[in-house]
C-alpha cells in the first residue's frame, strides 16, 4: 500500500471518529441540561475545555451560549474541527481512494457528506436537537457497520482502524480529565442527585452509561467511570479497548517485520493501562495520569505516521 | 412513424424544424424514426407526459450520490459539477459503426507509426512529406525523448478521436486526442445509470456493451511491460485531487484495481521507477499517466513541476519502465500537423482514409492566410497548441470585437492557428427546456476511445458529448456541455 494512501485512510479514520465525537458532546450536554438546571451561567463553555478550543473559539464568538457553541461544533466552517468540517475532511481523504475502501462506504460517506452541505446555523433550530443527532448518529453507525461487513482485513481496514482506535482513546482521556476537573470538587453535591446525572451525562457521551449499569446497577461512583472508561478490557470505548484493537492493528501492518517505533509506543501505552487500576491512579493523580495517556497518544501518533505515512 | 408529443409539451416537428439544415440523427427530413432509431423513438413516444424529465431527474440524483463529477477550471465556489447527462440514447446502427471502428484503428495505427518515425529515423520528413520544422520547430515536439522506443511501439496506447457528423450524414475527424484524452469513465457510468432508467429498451435492443474498457486498457498496458516482463505492476499517475479528470483517474484504478499515484509517491532510483509503500519501494514497470508532458520530469522538462518525478526520462531510456501515452505524443495531435493526417495514412499504410477529416487550412501559408482572413467570419480558428476547446473562435457567432482581436492574434503568429469551416454538427433529440419539459434538437459529436497494445482495441460507441444551449456548437464539458449515453446495435 502507498504510504500517501495509508495516511489518507489513517486521517479519514480520525476524522469520522472525531466528528461523532463532537457530536454525542453536544447532543448529551444539551438533555442534559434539560434536565439538571445548570449551575454555572454558561453550561456550555466547559466542552470548549473538553476539546482545548477556548481560544479559537473567542476569537470569533462572544459569549458561549447554546447557539454559539452549537454552531461551533456542529455547522462552523472556519472551524477545522467542527462536525462538518471534519466530515468534508474524512470524504476528501476518501476520495482519492475509492479502489481502497468499498462502493457502499464511499456511498454512504458521500450521502453525509451531501447531506452535510445542506446544513446552516439554523438547521438545529428547524429540525430540534434530538432528530437531528439521531439521524447523525445513525449516518456514522452505518458507515462503522459497513467497514465491518464490507471490507476485508487487510492493510486498508488496519489503517482505518488505527485511526479510529488512536482518536477514541485520545478523547476519552480528555473527556475524563476535563470532567472530572469540572465535576469534583464539590463537596456538598458529592453522591447527590445532580453529581450523579452529571456523571450520566460523562458516560453517555461515551455511549457507556447501558454498558455501566449492565457491570455496575445504578450507583454511579467516580471510580467506576474511571474503571469502565479506562481500564474496561470489553467495553469498546473505553482507552484500554482502543488501545488493544489499535496495538493488534499496528502489529500485523508491522507483519513480523521486526521492532518497530509505533510498536514500542503502542506498547508502552499498552502496558499503562493494563497494569493501571482506578483505585490507584485517583490516589495517585488521575489528572496526572490523564495527562501521561493524551502524551502517549500523541507519541504513538508520530512514530506511526513517520514509519507508515509520510512521503517525503 | 408520425412525429407526436415526446414527452409533454412541443411536438417533435416543431422542434425539428427550429434547426433546418444539420441533420438529425433520430428522424428524417418527413419526421419519420430513421430505421435504427425506430424504436428508441417509440418508446419515448408512448412516454407518459413528464416522464422522461423524471427519469432525469433520478440519473442525476444516482450521478451524484455515486459521486461522480468533474473540476472545472477558474471555478473556486463548488469546484466539484456533475456532468450534465440526457436520458435520450443515441443510437449508432452495426453497419457505420463497423467501417468507423476499420476507419479508427487506421488512424491510430498511422499516428502511431507517425511518432515512431519522428522520434526515430525521421523518414516522412526525409522525404518531405511534412515539413520539418512544422515538427520539429513545434513546442509539442520533445527533444528529450528522441529515440526512445516503447515496447510494440505503441506510443499511442490510448486515442480519443473525435467525430462530428456532416449535414450529409458523414462521419468526420474534428481532431485527435492523443495526449491524455479523457471522458471513458463518464461513458461506462452513463451505460450504469441507463441500465437503471431504461432497462426495458435495452432488453430489447441489443446494445454492445461497454463495461469491459477497463479489463481492455488494463491488457493493453500489460503488454507494454518492459522487456516482455509477464508479471508488470501498472499503476495511474494523476496530477491529483484539482484535476478536471480526476474522477476519472479514481474510476480507472478502482476498475483495474491498480494503485493511483501522484508524483510524490514515485521515486526513480537506478535508473528504475519505484512507489513509496508502506513496507518500501515498489517497483513500477508500466505507468499510465495522465499528467501533460511537461510536467512529467522536472530535470528533462520544467524544473518547477512537483507532478512527475525527476529522472523518470532516464528510466524510459533505460527501458526499465514505460509510460502510456508515451511523452511527445501532443505532436501528432497539434492542430496543425491535423492537415497532414491523410498523407500519414497513405505514406504509413498504402491506404486511403476510411474516415475523411473536416477540411482544415494551415494559416502559416501567407495565401492560405489571407484568403482566411478575408472571410473570418465563416470560419472556425483553432489554437493549435491548446485542447479543450481553449482559444477557439467560431467565427459566424463571434462579434465584431472578437473578431478584430483574432485577427490581430493570427497577423501576431500566423503558424499558432488553424482554420476550419464552421461544421454543421449533426443534432439529436435532447431533454430541453425549463425543468426539461421539452424534447429539442441538440448538436452532439461523438469521441470513441481507441487502445493500441499488442493489438488494438476499439470500445463500441464512445462518449457522444451534447451542447445543452440552444444552437450551440460547443461540446467541451469544460464549456458547459453534457453528455448522452451512445448505443451500437449488434448487427
Amino acid at each position: 500500500m502507498l504510504r500517501r494512501v495509508a495516511g489518507h485512510l489513517y486521517w479519514a479514520a480520525r476524522y469520522l471518529e472525531r466528528a461523532q465525537w463532537r457530536a454525542r458532546l453536544v447532543d448529551v450536554n444539551y438533555h442534559l441540561i434539560l434536565e439538571v438546571p445548570p449551575r454555572a451561567a454558561d453550561p456550555w463553555e466547559p466542552l470548549l475545555g473538553i476539546t482545548g478550543e477556548r481560544e479559537p473559539f473567542a476569537q470569533r464568538y462572544a459569549r458561549a451560549d447554546e447557539a454559539s457553541v452549537a454552531n461551533f461544533f456542529t455547522f462552523d466552517r472556519d472551524n477545522p474541527s467542527s462536525i462538518g468540517s471534519c466530515i468534508e475532511a474524512a470524504r476528501t481523504n476518501l476520495s482519492s481512494l475509492r479502489h481502497m475502501i468499498s462502493s457502499e462506504m464511499w456511498l454512504e460517506m458521500n450521502e453525509l457528506y451531501l447531506e452535510s452541505r445542506e446544513w446552516t446555523p439554523d438547521t438545529l433550530a428547524r429540525m430540534g436537537f434530538s432528530a437531528f443527532f439521531t439521524q447523525l448518529r445513525n449516518h456514522f453507525y452505518a458507515i462503522t457497520g459497513i467497514v465491518r461487513s464490507t471490507m476485508p482485513r487487510d492493510m486498508s481496514y488496519d489503517f482505518l482502524e488505527i485511526g479510529t482506535m488512536l482518536e477514541r482513546a485520545d478523547n476519552v482521556a480528555r473527556l475524563l480529565d476535563v470532567k472530572y476537573h469540572y465535576l469534583m470538587p464539590r463537596p456538598g453535591d458529592i453522591g447527590g442527585p445532580a453529581d450523579n446525572r452529571q456523571w450520566a451525562a460523562v458516560l453517555r457521551s461515551a455511549s457507556a452509561l447501558e454498558a455501566f449499569r449492565k457491570l455496575y446497577g445504578n450507583s454511579i461512583r467516580l471510580d467506576r467511570v474511571v474503571e469502565i472508561l479506562l481500564f474496561d478490557p470489553n467495553f469498546p470505548r473505553s482507552a484500554r479497548f482502543s488501545v488493544e484493537r489499535l496495538s493488534a492493528a499496528l502489529d500485523r501492518v508491522a507483519a513480523g517485520g521486526g521492532v518497530s517505533a509505533p510498536a514500542l509506543a503502542s506498547d508502552r501505552l499498552l502496558s499503562m493501562l493494563r497494569t493501571s487500576g482506578a483505585g490507584d491512579v485517583i490516589v495517585t493523580g488521575l489528572h496526572e495520569y490523564l495527562l501521561a495517556v493524551e502524551r502517549e497518544c500523541a507519541a504513538l501518533s508520530d512514530a506511526a505516521y513517520a514509519e507508515y505515512m509520510t512521503v517525503d | 412513424m408520425d412525429a407526436q408529443h415526446v414527452g409533454s409539451g412541443m411536438p417533435v416537428t416543431q422542434a425539428l424544424t427550429a434547426l433546418e439544415r444539420p441533420m438529425n440523427e433520430m428522424f428524417d427530413d418527413e419526421g419519420r424514426a430513421r430505421p435504427e432509431c425506430a424504436r428508441v423513438a417509440n418508446y419515448l413516444l408512448a412516454m407518459e407526459a413528464g416522464r422522461l424529465a423524471e427519469l432525469s431527474e433520478q440519473a442525476h440524483r444516482m450521478f451524484l450520490r455515486m459521486g461522480v463529477t468533474f473540476n472545472v477550471y477558474g471555478n473556486e465556489s463548488g469546484a466539484e459539477r456533475i456532468f450534465p447527462f440526457d436520458p435520450v440514447p443515441r443510437i449508432i446502427s452495426g453497419d457505420v459503426w463497423a467501417n468507423l471502428e476499420a476507419g479508427l484503428i487506421q488512424r491510430v495505427r498511422a499516428l502511431n507509426a507517425f511518432l515512431a518515425d519522428v522520434y526515430g529515423p525521421g523518414e516522412i520528413l526525409k522525404d518531405d512529406v511534412i515539413p520539418r520544422d512544422l515538427i520539429v520547430g513545434s513546442p509539442q515536439f520533445r527533444h528529450a525523448v528522441v529515440g526512445i522506443r516503447p515496447p510494440h511501439d505503441s506510443f499511442v496506447t490510448v486515442a480519443g478521436i473525435d467525430l462530428v457528423r456532416a449535414a450529409d450524414g458523414r462521419f468526420q475527424i474534428l481532431e485527435d486526442n492523443v495526449r491524455t484524452p479523457s471522458g471513458v469513465s463518464y461513458l461506462i457510468e452513463n451505460r450504469v445509470i441507463m441500465t437503471r432508467i431504461m432497462p426495458e429498451l435495452m432488453r430489447a435492443l441489443k446494445v454492445r456493451s461497454v463495461e469491459h474498457y477497463p479489463a481492455d486498457l488494463l491488457a493493453s498496458l500489460r503488454e507494454l511491460a518492459p522487456g516482455g516482463g509477464s508479471d508488470p505492476t501498472v499503476a495511474i499517475l494523476t496530477p491529483g485531487p484539482f484535476n478536471s479528470a480526476f474522477f476519472e483517474h479514481v474510476f480507472l484504478s478502482q476498475q483495474m484495481g491498480v494503485e493511483l499515484v501522484e508524483g510524490q509517491d514515485l521515486a526513480c532510483v537506478d535508473h528504475k521507477l519505484f512507489m513509496k509503500t508502506v513496507h518500501g519501494l515498489k517497483r513500477i514497470h508500466v505507468l499510465y499517466r495522465r499528467v501533460d508532458d511537461d510536467f512529467m520530469d522536472p530535470v528533462a522538462f520544467r524544473p518547477d513541476s512537483l507532478l512527475g518525478s525527476p529522472g523518470l526520462t532516464a528510466v524510459l531510456r533505460a527501458g526499465n519502465a514505460v509510460v502510456a501515452n508515451a511523452i511527445g505524443t501532443g505532436i501528432a495531435d497539434d492542430k496543425a500537423v491535423f492537415a497532414y493526417t491523410p498523407k500519414m495514412i497513405k505514406y504509413y499504410l498504402g491506404e486511403e482514409p476510411i474516415i475523411p477529416i473536416v477540411e482544415t487550412h494551415l494559416l502559416r501559408d501567407p495565401e492560405v492566410c489571407a484568403m482566411v482572413l478575408k472571410d473570418l467570419d465563416r470560419y472556425v480558428v483553432k489554437p493549435t497548441g491548446a485542447s479543450g476547446g481553449y482559444g477557439v473562435v467560431i467565427g459566424p457567432r463571434a462579434d465584431e470585437a472578437e473578431l478584430e482581436e483574432t485577427r490581430r492574434r493570427i497577423e501576431r503568429d500566423p503558424a499558432g492557428f488553424i482554420a476550419q469551416p464552421v461544421v454543421q454538427l449533426s443534432v439529436h433529440p435532447t431533454l430541453a427546456g425549463a425543468g426539461g419539459a421539452t424534447l429539442a434538437p441538440r448538436h452532439v459529436d461523438l469521441r470513441p476511445f481507441v487502445l493500441l497494445g499488442a493489438k488494438p482495441r476499439v470500445l463500441p460507441g464512445g462518449l457522444t458529448r451534447v451542447a445543452l444551449r440552444e444552437g450551440s456548437l460547443i461540446v467541451n464539458s469544460s464549456q458547459g456541455g453534457g453528455s448522452k449515453d451512445t448505443w451500437v446495435l449488434e448487427n
